[in-house]
């Protein structure tokens, strides 16, 4: 005879959570999509920059530089060997970004890391009449690493000459020609600045255009910066992980309790714990999992932001509004799931009760740039109190609003929000106990509603 | 409802208290009568077959006896109370067989018997021991969805009974099961009522019915056609006859036996047997000395209804096709 005592209540719904929990967050499939994917990519973010931090391979040879004013060659010289700063690299991949592929990527790594190239070039000046055939011999024969021919009108400032000749041998590499490339056209620029008599630092002066500082001053004569990102990013970022992270788990509700039915386990089930037990330890089962994901994937973000140093575009307070919209937003999507998922026999026929949940859920992503546009405005104060965006349109406004909501619309959005929620799952508690016994073909949505409104 | 036999609605052996007590009960589901002013009482450690056709409401009276759906009509009443409150003193094993199907063996059993108040300590061992008892050795760490299916059909029976439940309720537990594993849980059974267990089980399967039950009930069409011990089905559906095998010419022996008014009919089979009706006035001992006398024999025995003939005879007198005199005359091994 085993050790028998009857568990109570809520044990069976703890025995039940624990599985429903187990058997979904502890298996290969989740732990690999849902947390080892995030901390894959954000690995591959941190991992990156050292890879690309990898030394380049050297610039060793000698460079022919046909040029009758003899000015090129030492500035071209002075250019290459002076390494430049990360901000300097930033300006002018933005002003003159590479065209290929590879030319992007290596101007990149040239920004997140320092110059720890080795640079070994022998400049040769080269005057004479046949300088170029003479360059072009020597590549051929591996004497040199290249060689440049810069004429008299490319050096003209009233002329408007746009090409010069490089001479390359087929071996060298892209990122080799670039660098060479690069020297040599910033030597032609200076050298034109020069003969025109102007200063380059002021023509660098002349042509900045400034950033205008935004600060937005609120009705009460609140002062804050504006910040595009802040309205833009972190809103529909919060909206996002609460969706994905309430959507994901919720989803599992449904499908387990679908299958939970077509393998006929359902009756075992209903044999050992009532529907209302099973129902509440599904819920409280699929929240861990849902939390397990909000934790993974906000951790995450909180990090990241942590690394590049931007924690104050996420305050505290918005932290727990997550906290607070998620449990509310949680418990709408999941009573709504597993009424479907009690009310029909297998995946296919979920899809016509699905549509119509999946509608509704999408509304707050079809709202999210609405809403931060003008987060106190008509459409977002009204949404607030639309179940079941509730959650998903106040957090926008949470982090979007520079602005103070009322404190009124956020206090009545929690307490409506949530009684909207145990209402939906009091409803859903209805059809599920009536609807998991239920076998055939699916109910009619009048059907549903007598489920959950007549005894 | 016209039926030629009609036994007592309560078993008059039910001194014991009732493990399961039903009264008047009705169920339907839209237009469909399921059951019908069901009453029963099924004693304390009684093993009760619940027959029936195909859809005759065995399976709606055992799922309202489990709680599981409500009867629209009538009481319910098991261990003294609702199932309900009684689930964890309950073992169930429905009729369509479900496994969580990626779940390890010992892992489900372990959960439905965490479900059923078993303690964790020594639960496993508990479960590798059942699992060796029904010929299941090492499937503990196997996926549910790797065993066969009448494998599949041991562990849900074992997970039903994992908590040693007072009131046992399986319903087709033969179905699906070759010879040797309908033995074994029939071994199963006799076990569990040996311990102490009440057992309600429906099958189709008339020969288990008969060689395990103390008592029957048949449903038909959602109304109860019967409810009696064996005993008391024996009694009643005596039909007073004999099933002899004479050494040499059945037919000659069958004409010497109704000339000689040993019995008062008497039908000869193909394979060389012949049933006797006794003749008005005869007892069973005087025709069986009566028929020795005729012919040297192979075999005398008591003619008797087994429950397959009553099963037919009953559900069809319910259905209105009394085809009862075609049964009559088939060869019954005593």
């Amino acid at each position: 005879m085993p050790d028998r005592r009857s568990p109570s209540y809520l044990g069976k719904i703890a025995l039940i959570a624990w599985r429903e929990f187990r058997h979904t967050a502890l298996t290969k499939g989740f732990i690999f999509g849902a947390v080892a994917m995030p901390i894959l990519g954000f690995g591959v973010i941190a991992v990156i920059p050292a890879m690309l931090s990898q030394k380049s391979p050297p610039l060793v040879g000698t460079i022919v530089v046909a040029d009758p004013s003899g000015k090129i060659l030492p500035r071209a010289k002075t250019i290459l060997e002076t390494p430049r700063t990360k901000m300097e690299k930033a300006e002018e991949f933005a002003t003159h970004p590479p065209t290929d592929t590879s030319g992007r990527f290596d101007a990149m790594s040239e920004i997140v890391n320092e110059d720890l190239q080795q640079i070994e070039v022998v400049w040769r000046s080269d005057d004479s009449p046949n300088a170029i055939e003479t360059i072009k011999s020597e590549l051929a024969n591996g004497a040199i690493l290249a060689g440049a021919s810069i004429t008299a009108e490319t050096l003209d400032p009233a002329l408007d000459a746009t090409s010069f000749g490089l001479y390359i041998p087929s071996s060298l590499s892209p990122k080799h020609v670039r660098q060479i490339s690069r020297a040599l056209q910033k030597a032609v620029e200076d050298e034109r600045i020069a003969r025109s008599g102007l200063d380059r630092a002021m023509l660098a002066r002349l042509s900045n255009q400034p950033d205008p500082a935004t600060t937005r001053v609120s009705p009460a004569g609140i002062e804050a910066k504006e910040r595009t990102e802040l309205r833009l990013l972190v809103p529909g970022a919060f909206m996002f992980l609460l969706w994905i992270c309430v959507f994901t788990s919720a989803n599992y509700l449904l499908t387990t309790t679908i299958e939970e039915k077509s393998n006929k386990v359902m009756e075992v089930l209903l044999a050992a714990a009532s529907p209302m037990q099973l129902l509440a330890g599904k819920i409280v089962g699929y929240s861990m999992v849902s939390a397990v994901m909000l934790v993974m994937y906000g951790g995450l973000g909180i990090a990241g932001l942590s690394v590049a140093s931007m924690m104050d575009l996420v305050p505290l307070s918005h932290l727990v509004y997550l906290v607070l919209y998620f449990v509310m937003a949680y418990f709408m999507v999941s009573s709504m799931m597993a009424a479907v998922g009690s009310a029909v026999s297998d995946l296919r026929e979920a899809q016509s009760l699905v549509t119509p949940v999946m509608l509704v859920l999408i509304v707050p992503i079809m709202l999210w740039m609405p809403i931060i546009e003008n987060p106190n405005g008509t459409l977002a104060t009204v949404a607030s109190f639309v179940p079941p965006a509730i959650p998903f349109v106040m957090i926008l406004r949470v982090t979007a609003s520079t602005d103070q909501i009322p404190l009124w619309q956020t206090l009545l959005s929690i307490v409506w929000g949530f009684g909207c929620a145990f209402g939906m799952l009091w409803i859903a508690a209805r059809i599920f106990r009536v609807g998991v016994l239920m076998q055939g073909k699916p109910p009619t949505p009048r059907e549903l509603v007598r489920w959950a409104f007549v005894r | 409802m016209s039926v030629a036999l009609q036994p007592s609605v309560h078993s008059s052996s039910s001194s014991r208290h009732a493990a399961v007590s039903i009264d008047g009960v009705f169920k339907r589901f839209g237009n469909v009568h399921a059951v019908k002013d069901i009453s029963l009482e099924i004693p304390e450690r009684s093993l009760c077959g619940f027959l029936g056709p195909n859809g005759a409401g065995k399976s709606t009276a055992i799922r309202m006896i489990m709680s599981i759906i409500t009867p629209d009509a009538g009481t319910v009443e098991v261990l003294g109370s609702s199932a309900l409150k009684m689930k964890d003193r309950i073992g169930y094993l429905p009729e369509e067989r479900g496994l969580y199907r990626k779940m390890k063996v010992g892992e489900f059993i372990g959960y439905m018997a965490r479900l059923k108040g078993v303690h964790a300590s020594g639960l496993a061992r508990r479960i590798d021991d059942w699992l060796e008892r029904l010929a299941l050795p090492g499937v503990a760490k196997r996926r549910c969805e790797e065993l066969s299916k009448g494998q599949q059909q041991k562990i849900q029976l074992l997970s039903a009974i994992i908590h040693a439940p007072d009131l046992l309720i399986l319903d087709e537990p033969f179905s699906g099961l070759d010879p040797i594993n309908g033995r074994l849980v029939i071994d199963l059974i006799r076990s569990e009522q040996a311990r102490g267990a009440t057992i309600i089980f429906s099958t189709h399967q008339m020969h288990t019915a008969e060689a395990l039950c103390d008592k029957v009930v048949l449903i038909n069409k959602g109304e109860k056609l019967l409810d009696a011990t064996l005993a008391e089905l024996r009694a009643q559906h005596d039909d007073r006859g004999l099933v002899c095998e004479p050494r040499s010419n059945a037919q000659a022996f069958a004409d010497e036996v109704i000339r000689r008014r040993v019995a008062s009919a008497a039908r000869v089979h193909d394979n060389g047997t012949v049933d006797l009706d006794l003749a008005t006035g005869s007892t069973t001992e005087s025709a069986m000395r009566g028929v020795l006398e005729i012919a040297p024999m192979r075999s005398v025995a008591l003619r008797r209804m087994n429950l397959d003939d009553i099963f037919v005879q009953l559900v069809s007198a319910s259905d209105g096709s009394a085809n009862r005199t075609t049964n009559q005359g088939a060869s019954i091994d005593a």
